[in-house]
């Protein structure tokens, strides 16, 4: 179950005062006590609730993981390395101008355009790039729009306040991208539906995206401002492997800066995260190690399994098998993020039993502490 | 309606005291009056604003204290009685003139200071006590102990001022100042005004010029010889008086407020023939025969004064140098903890006094109403703490200013000043101010918090004045802000009025004190000119003032200023009809429900909004509400709606 | 000018800030002074007149001033123009003597809507008051005065109730001469207010 025992006060005490906030936006955008405001979620005043949406919702407060793995997909969670899966391979979309406006391979795109074109949604959340190369949430109702929100720039953006925001009366389809705190957020809303906001049924399609940590959108920013013309921006990437560049295409030109220096404006929050893939989406997307220009894609959910269906049918993607090799790593990446996450949690709190918000079994707890890894390494 | 100079000498009317005192001065034939407004003194002049043009004195509300006593001293220097009326903060701030106009000495006519003091600082932000600067800075006081007196003892004030040609000053404390009470009206002269500056260098003459305190120290002891003359005066004066037996078990030494409360005390213990009361009216240079004398009379003496032990201290003083023959008195009062010297006094605490010091039983109920009043459940009698108005603007631009400080994150606060706005140190504006001090130290202090940044400081700091108290005090810490590079936004709450006090005009508003058109003092030239950033903004537009408040506290240095430009609801009611009528959709209010948990009465808490347990719903109480619409811009689910009256 | 029955006669009015506490004492003071009595009132001015509870002290004597303070317990008649405020008073300057007129028409508190209580049970709160009076008399002041078309005159109405509870000695004439005096533009309205005032107390 989702703990709903607490309210705002604890969850500023326990979370974003302590800078675990993962900026989902989940607490935010149907709330007027929450705002975010520059890269933080500030409290206006004090809500003296002792239960809250803001604390249950939230996903670095203790989270069942069996639970929501049993309410999205009818299985408990079991800590495999890229979570429940029913189909993996590499894609990219068909559409040579999705491809260019693309981090990878176009495909979150490309399903995007094709959930709108046949009606399976109406409106797409996702994080779009401003003018000032800021993230910010778009409501995509065309496919212009949802053109405009190709491409990462790499930082943490509370998306989850536009799906707040949307009118309580609101039938409008939606499809939303997310990264996976905001998929557990996601999920912790589907365990306790919120009564006095549009129904979470809405939701046709969640597309995740894979995620190693985000950049914290204040501090980064500044950064940016400081060393590239942001308006003249194109692109963020950062090419595997070694995965020691951030790149930034200006114009023909890319500017690259070691990803040491870039890793210094992480969000704290991403050290203890367990989840590189996004488990609990409908599907989840990422690049392929070695293959520039593709898309990893998990599908989890029927309903992802029927737009990839839709997708093939209509001829918008172009799908191959996931190289073993490449699938190989992609698992050892995944676990090596869930391992790492649990024993800098463990170092934090300086208690093997007590792993803060996460809820998981003894012999996963086990297993994820003993497992080697390695050297700070990947992005 | 009733003015103050109802022409009918011999009749009884009901004034307050200040108007007591205002008439006073009428009959004493003044021509000039000037202020600023201060609670409890404000309606001595308001009152004679009302009728100055019909009776051809001059009166003005001045942008402050010192001004209105260096104006008002102009006016005795040519030849016009003139009176100047403050609060007891007034008169800290014209102490510096004091010390140097008691050396220089007055015109040839009469200059008086009508102090009001505000003991349980009702309306203050402290109560300190008038009397001993007269001690200090060498000035006659009187302090009248009814209604009837403090009209009489005006002109009284103005023949002492004129034969001795010093300054003089009247205490007045809120409960004679502010309390009605019968007053017999005397005669208002006929006096034709004539303005003449007399320059005479003849050491001689009865004003020698130039005015100057030098040489100092003669002036200072020439001063010291005018007292004891005025002493002498005061010996036989009406205004100090003993009532009670010839030996009296217990003598009461009193002035002021604690004359009326003494004689009601000794009444309700029906001990008339055991208490004798000393009634002090002119209290410095203090009557030191007439105090030997009655003080012969008893072995113990209480002294029940209102705020410090003044005359006990003085009294007390007097006596330890009595000759070891003279009778001995056993003093009581402050000293003895009989009584407080803070809070206001009551007849309750001089009962109290009493019966420590005399064994007299007092019960004024019985045991069984007792048990009824004790067993009156707390929830029924809750507190009703003071908040702002229905409509007030205060209340909008606290939420703004609330919300910045929250959104910047920075840990930012609010230095407070004086006035109606005060109240944001409370729930009335979301606990925002965190000092609160004299008029014009919250910019003060913003400017050293300003600077502070050398030392690792680095939270944005609001000082939020009225803008009364920006012609007032303001101006000079902004001049220091700009030119030392101060890092500090000012807020202007600017209602257009000096509401706290009851309305008055200030030198940004249209009119004068006597209602003629004033040359309006634009506050945004006067920051701009001193090189200040500056942002006008209506607070009822949530949205935007919060913006503007978010630059303003961004901004990296400097000072800055963003005026928040809203008339008082109270002033705005008198000219026009309700903009809004507001509705409250029950289906949409979310009441405790996440999501709101009644922000609109539990955060925003305006009066008008009423909270409905049983219903679970806001309600608007239309009674109260004065429709201004804001509270629709708060609630977030839109159930709150105006719609515009037509 | 009578000889009062007790000298002097200890009046509280009690309401909330804005309801027009002042006005009531000024025209009892007014009419009385006029009458050749000698009042005194004390009133709470300044902050309190924005939302807080206010409370006038009136004394009348045909003898001489009093001080503007009733001691604790010395109530003659309570003059409520707010229930909640009527007990708060009786509280403090109640005793078992005190004649109570009250307006049994509420005004919230911020505080009462802030902390989510609302406001007391007006049926337990009557009694409150009922118990801790000699005798109440319960006066529906603003219902009445909004039929008569204007909320304030409640102020008047409860003037008429208290004149005809008998305790103060205001004669119909000295009263009628001040209404004239102080809303020379409502004097029909008013007076019409004080004899539902007085009816409205007869009553009871």
């Amino acid at each position: 179950m989702v703990t709903k025992t607490k309210g705002m006060g604890e969850l500023f005490k326990e979370v974003i005062n302590k800078d675990l906030c993962t900026l989902c936006g989940a607490c935010i955008g149907d709330c007027p006590y929450t705002v975010f405001y520059r890269g933080k979620i500030r409290m206006l005043d004090l809500c003296t609730r002792e239960e809250g949406h803001c604390y249950g919702y939230c996903p670095r407060t203790r989270t069942d993981l069996d639970a929501i793995n049993n309410k999205l997909f009818g299985v408990p969670f079991t800590g495999a390395e890229i979570g429940t899966v029913k189909d993996v391979f590499m894609a990219r979309s068909r559409d040579a101008k999705v491809r260019s406006g693309a981090q990878y391979g176009g495909t979150v795109t490309s399903l995007l355009l094709l959930a709108l074109e046949s009606d399976l949604i109406n409106a797409a959340i996702t994080t779009n790039t401003d003018e000032d190369k800021l993230p910010e949430a778009s409501v995509a109702r065309s496919a212009a729009g949802v053109m405009a929100g190709a491409g990462s720039n790499y930082m943490a953006y509370p998306v989850l306040e536009a799906l707040n925001r949307m009118p309580k009366d609101s039938k409008e389809k939606l499809g939303i991208v997310v990264t996976p705190c905001q998929a557990i957020a996601l999920a912790k809303m589907r365990l306790d539906p919120p009564t006095q906001r549009a129904s979470l049924d809405n939701i046709r399609l969640s597309v995740g995206l894979f995620c190693t940590w985000a950049l914290a959108y204040d501090r980064f920013y500044e950064f940016l401002k400081n060393n590239v013309d942001l308006p003249k921006v194109r692109k963020f990437d950062i090419p595997p492997p070694p995965a020691n560049r951030f790149d930034v295409y200006i114009g023909k030109e890319v500017k690259s800066f070691p990803l040491d220096e870039v890793r210094k404006y992480r969000m704290p929050t991403c050290a203890y995260c367990l989840d590189m893939t996004a488990e609990f989406t409908d599907i989840s997307v990422g690049s392929v190690e070695g293959i520039e220009g593709w898309n990893t894609v998990i599908v989890r959910t029927q309903h992802g399994a029927d737009i990839i269906a839709e997708a093939k049918k209509k001829g918008k993607l172009e799908i191959k098998d996931l190289p073993a090799q490449s699938l190989a790593h992609l698992k050892e990446a995944s676990l090596i993020k869930k391992a790492r996450a649990v024993q800098e949690i463990v170092k934090k709190t300086g208690d093997k039993n007590d792993l803060m918000y996460i809820d998981i079994s003894h012999d996963l707890k086990e297993k994820l502490l003993g497992h080697k890894v390695g050297a700070q390494g990947g992005h | 309606m009733q003015y103050i100079d109802i022409d009918a000498p011999g009749s009884n009317q009901l004034f307050i005291g200040n108007e007591a005192m205002a008439r006073g001065a009428l009959e004493a034939g003044i021509g000039w009056a000037s202020a600023y407004p201060g609670t409890p003194s404000s309606e001595i002049l308001g009152s004679l604003a009302e009728v100055a043009k019909k009776r051809g004195i001059y009166v003005e509300w001045s942008v402050n204290e010192k001004v209105a006593i260096e104006a008002g001293a102009a006016a005795s220097y040519a030849g016009i009685r003139s009176l100047v009326a403050m609060k007891m903060n007034g008169l800290n701030v014209v102490i510096d003139f004091l010390s140097t106009i008691v050396l220089s000495g007055i015109g040839k006519k009469g200059l008086v200071l009508m102090v009001g003091d505000d003991p349980a600082a009702h309306s203050s932000s402290n109560e300190t006590d008038s009397r001993p600067v007269s001690k200090w800075l060498d000035i006659p006081l009187v302090e009248p102990g009814d209604f009837q007196e403090a009209k009489d003892m005006i002109p009284y004030l103005y023949d002492i001022s004129e034969e001795f040609g010093t300054i003089c000053i009247l205490r007045s404390v809120t409960r004679v100042a502010h309390a009605r009470g019968n007053i017999r009206l005397g005669e208002i002269p006929k006096v034709v005004h004539k303005a003449r500056f007399e320059q005479y260098f003849d050491p001689a003459a009865p004003m020698p010029t130039p005015i100057m305190c030098v040489p100092s120290s003669f002036r200072h002891m020439f001063q010291h010889m005018r007292l004891d003359k005025i002493r002498e005066k005061f010996e036989t004066s009406t205004y100090n008086k003993y009532v009670g037996p010839e030996k009296p078990d217990l003598l009461i030494v009193t002035s002021g407020s604690g004359w009326l409360y003494s004689q009601d005390a000794v009444n309700a213990l029906k001990a008339e023939n055991r208490i004798g009361i000393l009634k002090l009216g002119t209290l410095w240079p203090l009557p030191e025969k007439l105090v030997k004398s009655c003080l012969s009379k008893a072995d113990k003496v209480l002294f029940i004064e209102e705020t410090d032990p003044f005359l006990e201290g003085v009294i007390m003083e007097f006596a330890a140098g009595f000759s070891p023959e003279s009778k001995r008195n056993l003093f009581y009062g402050n000293h003895t903890r009989h009584l407080n010297s803070f809070g206001e006094l009551t007849p309750d605490a001089v009962i109290k006094a009493i019966t420590g010091v005399l064994d007299i039983p007092y019960a004024p109920r019985d045991a069984d109403y007792m048990k009824k009043v004790e067993a009156v459940p707390q929830q029924y009698v809750m507190d009703r703490l003071l908040t702002f108005c229905p409509g007030c603007p205060h209340r909008a631009s606290f939420w703004a200013i609330k919300n910045a400080l929250a959104m910047d994150g920075r840990h930012g606060f609010v230095t407070g000043d004086i006035g109606c706005y005060s109240m944001a140190l409370g729930p009335a504006g979301f606990f925002q101010t965190r000092t609160h001090q004299c008029m014009g130290a919250g910019a003060g202090l913003a400017n050293g918090f300003g600077q502070l940044h050398r030392f690792g400081f680095d939270q944005p700091v609001v000082s939020v004045v009225g803008d009364s108290t920006f012609y007032h005090s303001i101006i000079p810490g902004l001049v220091n802000g700009v030119h030392n590079h101060s890092d500090f936004t000012l807020v202007i709450l600017d209602n257009g009025a000096t509401a706290m006090t009851g309305f008055q005009p200030h030198p940004g508003t249209e009119l004068t004190a006597m209602g003629e058109p004033a040359a309006q003092i634009s506050m945004e030239n006067i920051c701009r000119a001193i090189g200040a950033r500056v942002e006008v903004c209506d607070p009822f537009d949530l949205k935007s003032t919060t913006r503007t408040m978010l630059s303003m506290i961004e901004q990296k240095e400097g000072a800055r200023v963003a005026i928040m430009r809203r008339t008082c609801e109270l002033v705005r009611q008198k000219k026009e009809e309700k903009p809004y009528k507001m509705k409250i959709d029950p289906e949409k209010c979310l009441g405790e429900d996440c999501g709101c948990n009644r922000l609109c009465t539990r955060v925003f808490r305006c009066p008008g909004l009423i909270w409905d347990p049983v219903a679970g719903k806001t309600k608007i109480d239309e009674v109260i509400c004065n429709e201004c619409g804001v509270c629709a811009d708060i609630c977030p689910e839109g159930a709150i709606t105006r719609e515009a009256v037509a | 000018m009578n000889k009062l029955a007790k000298d002097p006669i200890n009046v509280v009015v009690a309401g909330v800030g804005g309801q027009g506490n002042v006005m009531v004492t000024l025209v009892l003071g007014n009419t009385l002074v006029h009458d050749g009595y000698f009042v005194t009132i004390g009133e709470t001015y300044g902050a309190s007149q924005r939302g807080g509870s206010v409370m006038s002290h009136l004394k009348i004597s045909a003898e001489k001033q009093y001080s503007p303070l009733i001691p604790e317990g010395q109530a003659d008649i309570v003059l409520g123009m707010e229930p909640v405020e009527t007990l708060r008073v009786l509280k403090s300057y109640g005793n078992q003597n005190v004649v109570t007129v009250v307006n049994p028409r509420p005004i919230h508190a911020v505080d009462f809507t802030g902390s989510g209580a609302g406001y007391p049970d007006m049926r337990e709160l009557l009694a409150q008051i009922t118990g801790m009076s000699a005798k109440t008399y319960i006066v529906e002041a603003t219902g009445e005065a909004q039929k008569l078309g204007n909320s304030m005159l409640a102020n008047m109405i409860l003037i008429g109730a208290l004149i005809q509870t008998g305790l103060v000695t205001i004669s119909r004439e000295a009263i009628e001469k001040t209404i004239v005096d102080m809303f020379p533009k409502a004097v029909k309205e008013n007076i019409a207010a004080l004899s539902k005032g007085r009816e409205l107390a007869a009553k009871q």
